[in-house]
């Protein structure tokens, strides 16, 4: 079994930092095609309620508004004010999930709901109470020990008292923004948050009972120090979140708008960044946390470590999860499915969302049918991104074939990152080392089909860390 | 996770549809019976009975529907066939399924017509015997006939299998060793198939709800008896398996 520890070598990371994809999916989602449409999801879904056992359901229910722009966001999200845009958006997204259940025998259960955005908690406490029950209407939940319902908060707009409305609605995860408490940064970014009401709603959280909370922070912000990020660090700390998230930010202005409101001169530069990741996995790891993959730290005893000790663990648009494999169902804007060997995508634009909708048409904009080796390469690129590690006898006997022979041109380049130290090369096994670890999708980009280097970028990912 | 071979060989140099015009497939269940008499495909085609490829079907597409005018048998040459009939309330009742190597159509003799529903479950392809002319040769030949009636005895004892007062555990138990046994004798893996009807069809088959078959399925992977992964099938206790089945089988 893959081991949690990991090694910071700043030179190897330095060296590695190219853009790539980060593979809640593979294919990416560049990868889908406008031939794919709502009759192709409708038959992928009646394939799986074919299934001997059909695997259970997981929603994402995505909402797109932010009542203020952070100027690092790369999300799809529109800022407002106006509370009525959430409610014309709600009547919408039940329409969305009438037409959606009607695709799915109803004795598949849904293991796992979750809530981002945008900023979810821009629709009142209420109102997401009135989503859970809407979705309970047409679906049916699994019992309340065995399910999953998270939302990301930013805690600027949510009290206690919401907190315990969104328990009572079933709710037992949930994921706080941060980023970093220093006040440059929060200025430099546009998001003031101060340490209390962060505090006050992680304790509401644990007061009502969430099975897990969950603190996002971004290293490589504007104006962000060593000094600043250690203090985060420090406080963060002191509320004991069962979870971190710590993501690089990546600086796409070209891409990503908002970020065109960041001085590109008060960035940290890449030795200054590296630095910050390095003093976050030196204190989290001497916290006790451990490390789950990609950007993510749980404690021991959180139900990720536990997952990923027993093999158990799951990667999906939303993240690592516990749940299950399961099929995806996406609702709302820009929101993405994974039903079968399919991806669907909802449109990204509101208007394009809101048109289907009310035309009667379920809103796929996009998507594929993973092919034979689309489903070979996603098993393997999971293994990595879960376990650290892929088991290439277990792998061979699943899908019948020769490793080192169907994936000759792979083993070349882990070969050459093995070299490295990255990984770890046996006839069994490919590991990741201590070192490769934070490079988990520099390992996984060997075994994706779509990303052939040509003289530097293909497509515009972020940066690896 | 699927290897996308539905039924894998056991020999796996062995591909399933390697017939020609002039070669049965070495999985074909009615070469046995004119091979018996020393005929491949050329002899029948030289004594005038009419050989032909058809396909592919794809899946929902009909080989024949209730009451066509019967002319020929067939041999699944890959994919499966699901044989069912309406009842007079329109509600569909699942006869069979049949595998690459297997015949259909044998209980259109009684009458002359079709007496049930043949569809695709997934592409198939098939290999047409025009029955009358096979009908005459068998008069001639004994050991065609013997074999003709012994595929025509099975397809009766497959469909009242499950007739009887059988538990769900039961049931399902004889539903994958009785797939599992079909398997083998066409040369294909025993302990590693696709079921390649749907949940509701098997459940249809087996007399149960749809929520039923995965209960047992589920409780059946919990003991260890088999292992699932959508459509993959792996039989990991044959023994146990078969005992559970034996209430129904009867050996």
């Amino acid at each position: 079994m893959a081991t949690s520890t990991v090694l910071f070598d700043p030179d190897l990371l330095g060296r590695y930092d190219r853009p790539g994809p980060r593979y809640t999916s593979y294919p990416t989602a560049p990868q889908f095609h406008a031939d794919f449409g709502p009759t192709l999801l409708r038959e992928a879904a009646a394939l799986t309620n074919g299934d001997p056992i059909p695997r259970p359901l997981s929603l994402y229910v995505h909402v797109p508004f932010c009542t203020s722009p952070c100027f690092y966001c790369g999300c799809n999200r529109i800022i407002t004010r106006d509370k009525a845009r959430g409610d014309a958006y709600l009547t919408r997204l039940y329409r969305e999930v009438g037409m959606m259940s009607t695709l799915f025998d109803r004795d598949r259960q849904v293991v796992q709901l979750h809530f981002g955005g945008g900023t979810p908690n821009f629709l009142g406490a209420e109102q997401i109470a009135e989503v859970v029950d809407v979705i309970g209407n047409h679906f049916a939940f699994a019992d309340a020990r065995t399910r999953e319902l998270s939302i990301e908060l930013d805690p600027r707009f949510v009290s206690p008292d919401d907190i315990r409305t969104l328990a009572q609605a079933g709710f037992n995860r949930a994921s706080l923004g941060v980023q970093d408490f220093d006040p440059a940064v929060q200025k430099a970014v546009n998001r003031i948050q101060s340490v209390e009401e962060t505090l006050d709603i992680i304790g509401a959280c644990r007061a009502n009972g969430f099975r897990s909370v969950n603190v996002d922070l971004i290293y490589g912000l504007p104006l962000q120090t060593l000094d600043g990020f250690e203090r985060t660090l420090e406080i963060a700390l002191q509320a004991r979140p069962d979870r971190f998230a710590i993501y690089s930010y990546a600086h796409l202005p070209k891409l990503f708008r908002p970020q065109q409101q960041i001085c590109e001169e008060d960035l940290p530069s890449p030795q200054v960044k590296l630095a910050l990741l390095q003093r976050a996995i030196e204190r989290l790891g001497a916290a006790g946390y451990v490390y789950i993959g990609m950007d993510h730290f749980a404690l021991p005893e959180d139900d990720l470590a536990r997952a990923q000790s027993h093999g158990d663990l799951h990667r999906n648009f939303m993240g690592y999860t516990t749940c299950a494999d399961s099929d995806l169902i996406g609702l709302g804007v820009s929101a993405i499915s994974h039903v079968g060997p399919t991806f669907s995508q909802n449109p990204r634009d509101l208007p394009s969302w809101e048109r289907a909708i009310d035309e009667g048409r379920l809103p796929v904009w996009r998507g594929m049918h993973m092919d034979e080796d689309d489903v070979l390469r996603a098993d393997v690129i999971q293994q990595l991104m879960c376990l650290g590690e892929i088991d290439i006898v277990q792998t061979e006997r699943r899908h019948m074939m020769d490793f080192r022979d169907y994936f000759a041109h792979s083993w070349l380049q882990l070969e050459s990152l093995q070299k490295d130290g990255l990984v770890e090369l046996t006839s069994r096994v490919i590991r990741a080392t201590p070192r490769g670890r934070l490079l988990l999708r520099v390992l996984a980009a060997c075994f994706d089909r779509y990303l052939v280097p040509q003289d530097g970028v293909v497509t515009q990912f972020s940066r690896t860390v | 996770m699927s290897s996308g071979i539905v039924f894998p060989r056991t020999d796996s140099s062995i591909i399933a549809d390697d017939g020609d015009s002039l070669t049965f497939c070495s999985t074909c269940a009615f070469s046995q019976a004119c091979l018996s008499e020393g005929m491949d495909k050329s002899a029948l085609m030289d004594l005038h009975v009419l050989v032909e490829h058809v396909g592919p079907l794809h899946a929902g597409e009909h080989v024949f529907r209730e009451g066509d005018a019967f002319g020929a048998i067939a041999a699944v040459r890959a994919g499966t066939v699901k044989t069912y009939m309406l009842d007079s309330d329109g509600r569909e009742q699942v006869l069979g399924f049949h595998l690459p190597g297997e015949v259909i159509g044998l209980n259109a003799v009684h009458d002359d017509r079709y007496p049930c529903n043949a569809v695709a479950l997934d592409t198939v392809m098939l290999c047409r015997f025009s029955f009358p002319r096979i009908a005459l040769l068998a008069t001639r030949l004994p050991n065609l006939q013997r074999h003709l009636f012994r595929l025509m005895s099975r397809d009766i004892g497959v469909a009242s299998m499950f007739a009887g007062d059988h538990s769900a555990d039961e049931r399902m138990a004889a539903f994958l060793i009785g797939f599992s046994r079909r398997l083998a004798q066409r040369g294909f893996s025993p302990r590693r198939f696709q079921l390649t009807m749907s949940r509701t069809d098997i459940a249809n088959y087996l007399r149960q709800a749809p929520e039923t078959v995965s209960r047992v399925l589920r409780r059946f992977e919990r003991d260890g008896l088999v292992s699932i992964k959508q459509r993959d099938v792996e039989i990991l206790d044959m023994p146990r398996l078969e005992a559970i089945a034996l209430a129904v089988l009867r050996h």
